[in-house]
């Protein structure tokens, strides 16, 4: 072959191989961007007037007389909406009964968007259900139900062959000739006078508890939940995880029922996450009861197997990195095995270990498949401490699962889903840049 | 003085017997807590097998292995278990398409191209897909990444073939160009001429066929964005991790020698990778690409989220575009329902899935191991 053949293969493959990384690093970019910049829309949005109505009613929080004032001018600028709607009402009763029947159907549609758009008609009763006592409390679905108020959909079938095609039409051309026709239009132009939205920090989102299931409020009872279920997680996994790594590294000598033990961790390591899950169901819940119904220690106890080789590996190769010398000169001035593990080759080993165990953390507070059966509710409140042992509990993943595809209204919440999902990736990324920035200092210790 | 400190060094038999004692007591403490967190993998096959063995009492082997009939809350129930065997392997081979090239690739990149600070850059964009939790996987799939499928499927098949076939018809052109010149070059008389004729001929071909192939696809219309392709892409993309970490340290573990070695015999670096180093280290890359295809099939989330859940055949086999259901999902999604009935085959049924993953994930495992250990043995020569 030519030379320049092979300079020009060498090249090619070169190429193939930086092609790789790339489309690595793409993915990652294209899975990251829509979580962070969609789910920080979760803590900073634009919020109406109905966010700072329901704050300072369901959480006691904000300026009442600033709000009374902005409540006021609000209040002045729906004036007008209501009163077309009165006096349509009027005009309608007056309409043969035919006429009306044409009409009804139409206005309680209407009357039904503005209720989602603006909160209650005043001076109608409260209804029950919390979703239903304010308007909308962000900016950005006040255009959408804006959009549903001022257009009806309605589907085109037309053309049998395909499939049938939505069609929007201005709901205002129902009403032309009648009292609610300026309505219309004096929504679309007034309605930031009507909802007054401000850009609102609403770092809170994490620490407050979600009213109707998650329309409302924040994910506190998830957040407590995780951390819950991976601190429980690690009690039982780091003393287990280090000692053994201990053993198997300054005790066992090499042989049959060491390269056994070696076997079972990596098989171990190799169990489906939900099949820890069952092992959790069968085992802890159903064999030993550790509690009667799916609680959070169920749920650590089977989260604590799952980490456990991940600890024990990363251990043992933390305790292999000291160097001899430290433990020949520990042993040198007399100290025992026991007294040289615990006084020279832990402390020098201890950041390896960290990082073991921090990666792990992320992982234990990312798994959702093992606490399904063990831990994992959909709706709860926060619990107190005393009570992991035998309550179950709400938990980021398994709650990103449940409100993205059982929630009733999935579409309504989907900031909170983006901001659950964001809050999950930044624990786990925040727990592994700390463990990148650990080794990072590590490897520079044993090198310099 | 003298004699009280030496009485104080030597121990007396008795102190020595309970230093002794002690220490074995210590030790018997330690491997005690040791093989109770190893054996645990042997609780967990006894207590799933437990639960498994009913099944296959009460409904026999031949149904689940072989019947397409998925209805366990019908009456009478079917269990036949065909169908989402077929949906776990197609989702997990898709995945593997995706994962194995692009991650042997990646890796080989890492260990023998890339300079020193970039891979420094690069690792922790191994690590992050890695950590990035399953769940968020699974939504992304889901939210995002199912109604821009379902929504502009074409577009995205054809962009999505334009861009890997782009690059590597690219590639395979000029080398392929460079190839027939060579070899013509006895033959005729002026090799520019040549040059000027066979890279056009090529280049043309390779374009018109992937102009066809992405225009074929561009045409079909996906009907639901929650199916096979969408999971096993993500599937792909978190399995990745694994594979290049695994065969990177593979490729490492070659080592200096051999590579110096092909060097020194007058091989550029591709050929030092493909012949020697590749050959090498194959045991570890299959390894890594077993770590893979275990991480597709043992993943909850994202195909319980994604794949749609649909318990049919698909058809034809290869079929990427229709909803499948996979063990895993089976198991996660049915257990809410199976409960109740706790003693039923529904119940059981579930654990004789897990139990098949169970198996077969220990097999899998077990078979990289000794490939790992021969390979060990092999260049530690």
């Amino acid at each position: 072959m030519r030379l320049e053949t092979r300079k020009l293969l060498d090249k090619a493959f070169s190429g193939l191989g930086i092609i790789a990384i790339g489309v690595m690093a793409m993915a990652l970019l294209l899975i990251l961007t829509p979580i962070v910049v969609r789910g920080s829309k979760a803590f900073v949005f634009k919020g109406t007037i109905e966010f700072r109505r329901m704050m300072l009613e369901q959480f006691d929080r904000g300026d009442p007389d600033k709000f009374n004032q902005e409540a006021a001018s609000t209040a002045a600028a729906r004036a007008p909406v209501y009163l077309m709607m009165e006096e349509f009402e009027a005009e309608m009763k007056a309409m043969k009964s035919s006429e009306r029947r044409e009409y009804k159907a139409a206005f309680k549609e209407v009357e039904k968007s503005i209720e989602t758009l603006l909160g209650p008609i005043p001076g109608e009763r409260k209804p029950v259900l919390l979703r239903q006592q304010y308007g909308q409390t962000r900016w950005e679905r006040t255009l959408v139900k804006l959009h549903e108020a001022l257009y009806s959909e309605e589907w085109d079938y037309s053309n049998a062959d395909a499939m049938g095609l939505l069609v929007e039409k201005p709901r205002v051309e129902q009403f032309i000739g009648t009292k609610l026709e300026p309505m219309f239009p004096y929504l679309e132009e007034h309605i930031s006078d009507m909802m007054l939205p401000k850009t609102t920090f609403y770092w809170r989102f994490i620490t407050d508890k979600s009213k109707d299931s998650h329309i409302f409020g924040g994910i506190w009872p998830e957040v407590l939940g995780t951390l819950y279920l991976t601190l429980g997680a690690m009690i039982f996994a780091i003393p287990m995880g280090v000692i053994a790594a201990i053993y198997l590294c300054e005790y066992a000598k090499e042989g049959r029922v060491v390269s056994f033990l070696r076997i079972c961790i990596s098989t171990l390591a190799g169990v489906p996450s939900i099949v820890f899950g069952l092992f959790g169901l069968a085992f802890f819940l159903n064999t030993i009861h550790v509690s009667n119904s799916k609680s959070v220690l169920a749920g650590s106890l089977t989260l604590s197997l799952l980490i456990l080789p991940t600890i024990i590996r990363s251990s043992e190769e933390a305790i292999l990195a000291v160097p001899r010398a430290y433990k020949e000169a520990a042993l040198g001035l007399g100290a025992g095995r026991w007294h040289t593990v615990m006084s020279v080759i832990l402390p020098a080993s201890l950041p390896g270990i960290l990082t073991g165990i921090v990666i792990s953390m992320g992982r234990a507070a990312g798994e959702t498949a093992p606490i399904i059966f063990t831990a994992a509710v959909s709706v709860g409140a926060p619990l107190k401490i005393w009570e992991t042992l035998s309550q179950p509990t709400p938990a980021l993943p398994w709650n990103i699962y449940n409100l993205c595809t059982e929630h009733e209204a999935v579409d309504e919440i989907r900031h909170v889903q983006y901001g659950m999902v964001f809050t999950l990736v930044a624990i786990v990324l925040l727990l592994n840049l700390f463990a990148i920035l650990m080794r990072a200092r590590i490897s520079k210790k044993l090198r310099g | 003085m003298s004699a009280k400190s030496n009485q104080s060094l030597i121990m007396s038999d008795a102190a020595s017997r309970r230093h002794r004692m002690a220490t074995l007591f210590g030790q018997s403490i330690l491997f005690l807590i040791t093989s109770l967190s190893t054996l645990t993998v042997f609780f967990i096959f006894y207590f799933i097998l437990k639960d498994a063995i009913p099944f296959f009492k009460l409904e026999g082997f031949k149904e689940f292995f072989t019947s397409a009939r998925w209805y366990p809350s019908g009456s009478p129930a079917e269990f036949g278990a065909l169908p989402i065997f077929m949906g776990t392997g197609l989702v997990t081979l898709g995945a593997v398409v995706v994962a194995v090239p692009l991650g042997i690739a990646a890796s080989v990149c890492l260990s023998d191209l890339l300079p020193f600070h970039i891979r420094q850059i690069v690792k922790p964009i191994i690590e992050i897909l890695a950590a990035i939790p399953s769940v968020a996987y699974g939504f992304f799939a889901l939210v995002v990444f199912a109604p821009m499928l379902q929504n502009h499927g074409g577009a995205i098949l054809s962009a999505g073939t334009w861009m890997i076939l782009g690059p590597i018809f690219a590639l395979l052109v000029i080398v392929m160009g460079d190839l027939t010149i060579d070899k013509l070059r006895n033959k005729v008389k002026n090799p520019k001429l040549a040059g000027a004729i066979v890279f056009p001929i090529l280049g043309i071909l390779a374009f018109t066929f992937i102009y066809r192939l992405a225009s074929h696809l561009s045409g079909v219309e996906i009907s639901s964005g929650t199916n096979a392709l969408n999971v096993a892409v993500i599937l792909g993309i978190m399995a990745l991790p694994t594979v290049v970490s695994v065969s990177e340290d593979a490729l490492q573990a070659a080592g200096r020698e051999l590579r110096e070695g092909s060097y020194a015999l007058g091989a550029t670096r591709a050929e030092t990778i493909i012949k020697t180093v590749i050959p090498a280290s194959i045991s570890g890359i299959l390894a890594a690409v077993i770590l893979g295809v275990m991480r597709a099939i043992g993943e909850t989330m994202v195909v319980w989220m994604a794949s749609g859940n649909a318990a049919r055949l698909p058809d034809p086999w290869y079929n990427m575009l229709q909803p499948v259901r996979t063990l895993t999902a089976t198991i996660a999604g049915d257990m809410g329902e199976a409960d109740h009935v706790t003693g039923s085959s529904r119940f059981h049924v579930l654990f004789a899935m897990a139990f098949c993953l169970l198996a077969f994930s220990f097999i899998m495992n077990l078979a990289s191991e000794l490939i790992v250990k021969r390979s060990r043995k092999k260049l530690g020569k």
